[in-house]
């Protein structure tokens, strides 16, 4: 017969196993830097996960859709009436076609994008968004199946998304630009001023290396594409939005607004590598 | 039998998985996005006792650790810990009320928030500052509380149906 604090023994036991199981793997994890065991075992699990993933996505679009649109009710109220107006006119034709006009929207842009980049790419559909609250990524239906590798560069048709970090056999997870754990090498297209592009989790920030650099709202940032460098040149990145007054004393940093809505990300370029010779 | 509790385990954690990265992956609450297998472990927690409460915060968390890329074993400590405590905390209550699995679900999801992101900073990861970190873990706290009363009643079922069955022996 088991006595009561034997069941409770056997619980503390069973805790501080698992405690030290997780210490165990935070101390592996953190010395294999991404190519350890437990990376593979990701990447096998969100292989399992994409078909499952690519599922509920179709049959919870409009229920996520709506929820989005609650968090933007407050800003958008002075607005109401107006659109009140608009609507009545326009929500029969809307309603139906309304989806249509955007994807078909996107995929222009998408396309356009292609056709400039003259590199080997292959189009893909964001399929998922991660839920953590410390990272920004999503997850998009292609994977290594494809041809898509850990690291490659994504792109949408506004320009520049992110870069694979994991790559499943069907599916892959993308880290996006605007994460705080992403750096991209950019140039300022009206003086080829040079600096680092960091995410800020909503925004981008860019260092420029130039303390004295000129430097104006509204000036262009693209992809500085070093030769080691993960991105091409002259993918575009953003606008700036921002000067900060005032001297900065080792570099200029100044606010960048990404070109590529994140809220709305649908379909996506995954940059495989240098074009094909014709 | 541990296979029931296998089984239990794994479909919580697939569904709660594609769930979250799905559905819930955009439908944010001011930003912040609920943590479903955290709601899933804290139920198992109330409804089933320590024991199963801290396996499933250790099942649960590492599979969202491996899953979502972030790093490895942060997640499934700081589950393993909140779903012992919640199992302990519930054994204490002789008289639970309606209420009680909604507060400590809600308190579940702010501590989760803060520890890890206390955790991130430890290990030197690139996390959300103070001011960030606290609203993600109140709004985090509220949405998991709004979710309590559609999924906690699931996972009890669940829980009591997948219950290993005793063997008396003369």
């Amino acid at each position: 017969m088991i006595r009561l604090s034997d069941s409770k023994r056997r619980t503390r036991l069973l805790l501080a196993l698992l405690l030290t199981a997780s210490l165990v793997i935070i101390t592996v994890d953190f010395r294999t830097e991404g190519d350890g065991v437990l990376d593979t075992i990701g990447r096998a699990a969100v292989t399992v996960l994409g078909p499952l993933q690519e599922g509920l996505r179709k049959i919870f679009r409009p229920v996520g859709s709506f929820f989005t649109g609650l968090g933007r009710v407050p800003s958008l109220q002075h607005k109401i009436e107006l659109l009140e107006r608009q609507n009545a006119l326009l929500r029969s034709n809307q309603e139906q076609v309304g989806d249509v006009f955007r994807e078909n929207a996107s995929l222009r842009q998408l396309l356009a994008m292609r056709q400039r980049l003259d590199l080997r790419t292959l189009p893909s559909q964001v399929i998922g968004v991660t839920p953590s609250n410390f990272e920004r990524s999503v997850f998009i239906d292609a994977g290594t199946r494809d041809g898509v590798r850990k690291g490659m560069p994504v792109v949408g048709g506004e320009g520049l998304v992110g870069r694979v970090i994991a790559a499943g056999a069907s599916s892959a997870e993308v880290l996006l630009i605007v994460d705080r754990s992403s750096d991209v090498a950019g140039r300022l297209t009206p003086t080829g001023e040079t600096g680092v592009v960091q995410g800020s989790g909503t925004d981008l920030r860019l260092e420029l290396l130039n303390p004295y650099a000129k430097v104006a709202v509204g000036d262009q940032v693209v992809t500085a594409g070093y030769d080691q460098g993960v991105y091409p040149a002259g993918i575009p990145i953003g606008r700036v939005t921002r000067i900060p007054p005032g001297r900065q004393s080792l570099s200029k940093v100044v606010s960048v607004q990404p070109l590529v809505d994140f809220s709305s990300l649908d379909y996506v370029l995954v940059i495989l590598g240098e074009a094909a010779k014709r | 039998m541990i296979w029931r509790r296998a089984l239990l385990l794994t479909l919580l954690t697939l569904t709660g998985l594609a769930l979250e990265t799905s559905l819930f992956g955009r439908a944010s609450l001011a930003g912040t996005k609920p943590q479903l297998l955290l709601l899933a472990t804290i139920a198992l927690a109330i409804s089933e006792g320590p024991e199963l409460g801290a396996t499933a915060g250790f099942t649960m968390g590492l599979a969202t650790d491996l899953v979502l890329g972030l790093p490895k074993g942060v997640t499934a400590l700081v589950y393993t810990a909140l779903g012992y405590l919640a199992g302990m905390l519930r054994m204490q209550v002789l008289a639970p009320t309606a209420w009680l699995p909604i507060v400590m679900e809600a308190a579940a999801a702010l501590l989760a928030t803060l520890l890890y992101g206390a955790i991130a900073v430890l290990l030197g990861e690139a996390a959300a500052g103070g001011g960030a970190l606290a609203r993600h873990a109140a709004l985090g706290a509220l949405y998991n509380a709004l979710l309590t009363p559609f999924v906690y009643p699931l996972v009890r079922a669940l829980g009591g149906r997948f219950r290993p069955q005793r063997v008396y022996r003369a």
